[in-house]
């Protein structure tokens, strides 16, 4: 005898890969965001970002060689500078801080302290470069900051070896918005599939009379959600494996699949079909659950970063934004998966499953089995 | 076929349903009204009345879909209104509610072996679409099938579990007269094989020609009960003597000392008959001219029956 669960889950899944616009939402959907957000956004600027500190200050105002440096630099057009305060003690984390929510690379030129003196007085002065080695525009960058010291040198001293470019390794990942973007699409899929799954296959069952069938044979109400459930989370791995192929395959995305990964699915598997059903317990009919759902999801998908970091929203869309579970996942997907933060990804992963918990026992207590 | 299908309470095998005074209230709104009836294994049972009468409020009560809010109901021997009875009952019961669908994207035969596998005992799929007539539809995906033939799949399916008896509510509803001619061929099977059949209907032919028991339900009361042929020499009033397509004109014709003669809306007109009365008035009516119209006795129906008892008649669509 078939278990009633893998039956339930059977059935759903035959029905989803047999419905050509199931497939479209779930997988071909997701990808496609991806190849458009990717390629318009992927890439990043033609201008490389590069975080600036000059300490060779004489009243606050940059001396002669160092100002005459950054217009070298701005010169170029290669870059976009960004001014870190000569008084900033620690520069190098506040680029790291800075950085992320603006989706900047994390690149920090220092231009030390008394380089004008060194320089007048032949000596010679070391400039600093912070890069993270496995960022891909590090090569060019390092390349176009060599040859504008090399000239910059030339022209001030006739002699180039007077003014050295020292490279240093930083070892915080820089993400580019494709790393950033895959893991708020898979937070995306989770959230549509679980919420319109299980609005659509409630109110859809309900309405062709096979929930109250169901209700007549000995399949209890938790059998049913458990397949439901179990059905969720076959979608979700097929998602997250098709994505992350995906975006590895065509962006070069690399992820990190841990405990967390399979935490976070577990918990999306509940959590957004465990709202669909609470949903479906408010709106009977199929068309206006649809609608409900719909005004569930999309406020959710923009606000909770899943196209962009949340960081740059109003204020008051930041604090709507704790409050919406999708945020959870997003940020618990992406410590996992690409910023390999474990202590973040393990408080997401137990919100996520908080609210999951909460969210599947509501909507399993509001959800008519019976007829009254 | 399954060999270890529950059986019924012991000493209950013949008692498929009782129901004693039950009732079925939503607020100051009487859906049910203190109804009594049994039905015996191998009856077909039907029960007969329009829309909103309480039939489905009645039935959903013994699928203990619904709790009651008076009286008693047993199925098998099991109270309707005992959780722990209520799980035995759904072992041992089909059921096919009204306008039930089911899985879209399934063909005939996933469906059935969906259903079939909720129960610990199901019956081989092959075997009940051969039984409902649909071997040829059996990799058919349900949603391309036309509405009789779905609603041959929901019969299928409310049999998965080779049940003691069948709840079928409304299974004709919408259906052309040659997809229910089909339906009722597959429930005049199951009558043949001696399952027990509950049906629902607002259909009058339908209960005549399938029942050996008919309930008349009324605004939530049982107003008749009996088989049909009882209920039709009780209530359903006298023979009609019918004038095919005689018109205004026809009436002017009758001869004189007839009964009286009513026109009905094809222009037919209609004598009651009273004992012995046939065959003088087919020779009276041999006197004049409308002894060349078509002439045809016609025996109460159950639309008699309810005419009689509620003085109204239930349209098609069961109102």
């Amino acid at each position: 005898m078939r278990s009633r669960i893998y039956t339930i889950i059977s059935g759903h899944f035959k029905s989803w890969y047999r419905s050509k616009s199931n497939i479209f939402w779930t997988i071909a959907f997701p990808l496609l965001l991806i190849v458009l957000f990717g390629a318009i956004f992927g890439s990043g600027s033609t201008k490389f970002d590069l975080y600036l500190q000059n300490q060779d200050l004489n009243a606050n105002t940059p001396t002669l060689y160092s100002h005459g440096y950054i217009n070298a630099l701005n010169n170029t057009g290669a870059f976009n500078l960004h001014v870190v305060a000569a008084e900033q003690p620690d520069p190098l984390t506040y680029v790291k801080s800075d950085a992320q929510p603006h989706n900047r690379g994390q690149r920090l030129l220092v231009i030390p302290l008394g380089f004008n003196q060194t320089l007048k007085n032949g000596g010679n002065a070391t400039i600093q470069l912070y890069m993270d080695q496995s960022d891909q525009a590090s090569a060019s960058l390092a390349g176009i900051v060599r040859s504008v010291t090399i000239s910059y040198a030339a022209s001030i001293a006739g002699a180039p070896d007077h003014l050295i470019v020292q490279q240093v390794g930083i070892v915080t990942k820089n993400i580019r918005y494709i790393d950033f973007f895959i893991p708020g699409v898979i937070g995306m899929t989770l959230l549509t599939t679980g919420v319109f799954g299980a609005v659509n296959t409630n109110g859809r069952y309900r309405e062709l009379k096979i929930i109250k069938k169901l209700a007549t044979t000995p399949l209890s109400k938790i059998e049913w959600i458990l397949g439901m459930v179990g059905y969720q989370m076959i979608l979700a791995t097929i998602s997250l494996v098709v994505i992350l192929f995906f975006g590895y395959a065509i962006f070069g995305v690399t992820a990190t699949i841990d405990i967390y990964t399979v935490g976070l699915v577990v918990a999306a598997s509940l959590l957004f079909p465990g709202i669909g059903m609470v949903l479906a317990n408010f709106v009977k009919e199929a068309e206006s659950a649809d609608a409900a759902a719909n005004a569930i999801t999309f406020p959710m998908m923009f606000l909770a970063g899943t196209f962009w970091p949340r960081e740059t929203l109003p204020d008051i869309m930041k604090i709507i934004a704790n409050f919406m579970p999708l945020t959870y996942v997003n940020d618990g997907l992406r410590d996992a998966l690409i910023y390999a933060e474990p202590a973040q990804a393990l408080t997401n992963t137990l919100i996520a499953l908080g609210l999951a918990a909460f969210f599947i026992v509501l909507g399993s207590v509001l959800m008519n089995w019976k007829e009254e | 076929m399954s060999d270890n299908v529950p059986a019924p309470l012991p000493g209950q095998s013949d008692k498929v349903v009782q129901v004693d005074k039950l009732s079925k209230k939503y607020g100051d709104n009487v859906a049910v009204n203190d109804i009594s009836f049994s039905l015996t294994k191998g009856e077909v049972f039907a029960f007969l009345g329009p829309n909103g009468a309480g039939k489905t409020t009645t039935v959903e009560i013994l699928e203990c879909l619904r709790n009651p809010t008076g009286g008693h109901a047993r199925v098998l021997g099991y109270d309707v209104s005992k959780r722990s009875d209520q799980a035995e009952i759904r072992k041992r019961i089909g059921v096919l509610p009204q306008d039930f669908n089911a899985i879209d994207r399934l063909t005939v035969r996933e469906n059935i072996n969906y259903f079939g596998a909720m129960f610990k005992h199901q019956l081989d799929a092959d075997k009940l679409i051969e039984l409902v007539d649909l071997k040829d539809k059996r990799d058919e995906q349900f949603k391309k099938l036309s509405g009789g033939l779905k609603q041959r799949v929901g019969l299928a399916v409310s049999l998965v579990n080779d049940p003691y008896v069948v709840f079928l509510d409304e299974p004709t509803t919408g259906l052309d007269p040659r997809a229910r001619r089909d339906v009722w061929g597959v429930i005049e099977r199951l009558k043949s094989q001696g399952k027990t059949v509950f049906l629902t209907t607002h259909y009058m032919d339908e209960a005549e020609y399938l029942a050996d028991i008919v309930s008349i339900i009324d605004h939530g009361q049982i107003i008749a009960s009996g088989t049909p042929d009882q209920l039709i020499d009780s209530h359903g009033g006298k023979k009609t003597l019918i004038i095919r397509d005689a018109g205004e004109e026809g009436l002017k014709q009758l001869p004189p000392g007839l009964p009286k003669a009513e026109l009905r809306n094809a222009g037919d007109i209609a004598i009651p008959l009273h004992n012995g009365e046939l065959t003088n008035i087919l020779m009276s009516l041999g006197q004049t001219p409308l002894r060349d119209k078509e002439i045809e006795v016609r025996r109460p129906t159950l639309d008699d029956v309810f005419l009689n008892l509620t003085g109204r008649r239930v349209s098609e669509e069961g109102n």
